[in-house]
């Protein structure tokens, strides 16, 4: 620990990239639900005229909300650092496992994230020149990418929740319940397995379970976690501010 | 570094219980299956014949015995959280082991059953029914794997360091999963294996 850095350096960019969270939830359900039209998405059973149909009316919107998840997509990674700098501060014993796990996890997320928009953005990039089973299956596509690539996500969520089970603070950074939910919610992705098996139902990519709950249960993720990053920080400023303060006697 | 960060973390101490941190986990994964056991019930009444049809195929005597085998297995992880209270570590380690040991009879029955429905051609996607079938049991048989690795978990531990001390709270949460698994099972048995067979 250099006590000639200030916590105003030391801590800098974290509130910053912590709020890249909330950012893009917010920019992400505008542009790649709303604009895109995957909230809710287009139902699995719908033949490959429905869905050309949709590109072709929409084309535009889908161009723009696409283009729109790909930019504010990748602000995932600096979120996803900030939850990591926090966790490094539990895992005090130089074992920084779960942390760097959850960088990597969390980062690699932003992938499945862009590279399925990249998969609707060719359907809509020009609906009207490529054939209907062309345009199904770049939907299809997008969908299973970013429901089956979960298990990185997944990754990142179990070791916020692993690593501050083990925070031995009276009053833990994250708390227990919070891990709890974390460690679920990354496991309650598993109901995603099914969905290729289904084109309608509560397993199908439409389906209550696996697009209302476990895309809900993800956006609760991130604003809790985000909230508690920003409680951490606080805290880890004052608990420096008391070890430096010790070091000087 | 590390002996700095030890020596003036004020708030650094030993958390007494983690049983209320893992009741989130419990209370989102009863609620999940909640949901989905209304959801059976709803598809069920849509669909009355074929699901009792369906129910009459599965052998209610392997659900019997699994129920047993669960609420037994339970009984002696309600023995081993007892033991480790009063810090008697062999009896908790037995009693774990004994858990374990009955407990992995319903991995050998399940097997037993999915190995039986596939040979004759029944899968996921035979009917309604048996999605829910295979779906219900089987992510409450991940459930019960997780479980099993948790009580091995707690056995080894348990074998290492006081049983009344920190880990006293992980054997008490590894319990209240374990109870869980049972409960969700409690559900599930007659639900799929004994409404509307006879």
């Amino acid at each position: 620990m250099n006590p000639a850095v200030s916590n105003a350096s030391y801590f800098k960019y974290w509130r910053f990239c912590a709020a890249m969270g909330p950012v893009f939830l917010t920019a992400f359900i505008i542009c790649w639900g709303m604009l895109g039209y995957n909230i809710p998405p287009i139902p699995a059973d719908f033949t490959a005229d429905q869905l050309a149909q949709h590109f072709r009316t929409h084309a535009n919107e889908v161009r723009a909300g696409m283009v729109g998840a790909m930019l504010f997509g990748v602000l995932y990674l600096p979120w996803t650092l900030s939850i990591t700098k926090v966790m490094e501060k539990i895992e005090t014993d130089g074992n920084h496992m779960m942390s760097i796990l959850q960088m990597w996890g969390g980062g690699v997320t932003v992938v499945p994230l862009v590279t399925s928009s990249v998969f609707w953005l060719t359907g809509a990039y020009r609906p009207d020149d490529l054939p209907p089973f062309i345009l199904q299956m770049l939907y299809d596509m997008g969908w299973l990418l970013i429901d089956l690539f979960y298990a990185i996500t997944t990754i990142a969520m179990v070791a916020v929740g692993v690593c501050g089970l083990t925070d031995k603070r009276a009053k833990p950074l994250f708390p227990r319940w919070l891990c709890w939910y974390n460690i679920w919610a990354g496991l309650s992705f598993l109901f995603e397995l099914l969905m290729p098996f289904f084109k309608s139902g509560l397993f199908a990519r439409q389906g209550w379970l696996n697009f209302w709950v476990e895309f809900l249960v993800w956006f609760i993720y991130i604003l809790l976690t985000t909230l508690y990053v920003f409680k951490a920080i606080p805290r880890l400023e004052q608990e420096r501010t008391a070890q430096l303060a010790t070091a000087r006697q | 570094m590390t002996e700095l960060v030890s020596a003036v973390s004020p708030e650094r101490d030993v958390p007494s219980a983690q049983a209320p941190g893992i009741l989130t986990f419990i209370v989102a994964d009863v609620i999940i299956f909640g949901v989905l056991f209304v959801a059976f019930m709803m598809e069920r009444s849509a669909q009355l014949a074929l699901f009792d049809r369906s129910a009459a195929a599965l052998n209610a005597s392997f659900g019997l015995f699994n129920t047993l085998i669960l609420i037994t297995s339970g009984l002696f992880v309600v023995l081993a959280v007892d033991a480790a209270r009063h810090g008697r570590t062999a009896a908790t380690r037995g009693w774990l082991l004994a858990s374990l040991a009955v407990g992995a009879g319903f991995g050998v029955t399940k097997l037993i059953e999915y190995g039986d429905k596939l040979g004759h051609g029944i899968t996921m996607l035979s009917n309604d029914f048996f999605m829910f079938y295979f779906v219900l049991t089987g992510v409450h048989f991940l459930h019960f794997l997780a479980g099993m690795i948790v009580l091995a978990l707690l056995w080894f531990r348990a074998g290492r360091e006081p049983v009344d001390g920190p880990l006293f709270g992980w054997i008490e949460s590894g319990a209240l999963y374990w109870h869980m698994v049972d409960l969700l099972w409690i559900v599930i048995f007659p639900m799929l294996y004994l409404l509307g067979t006879r």
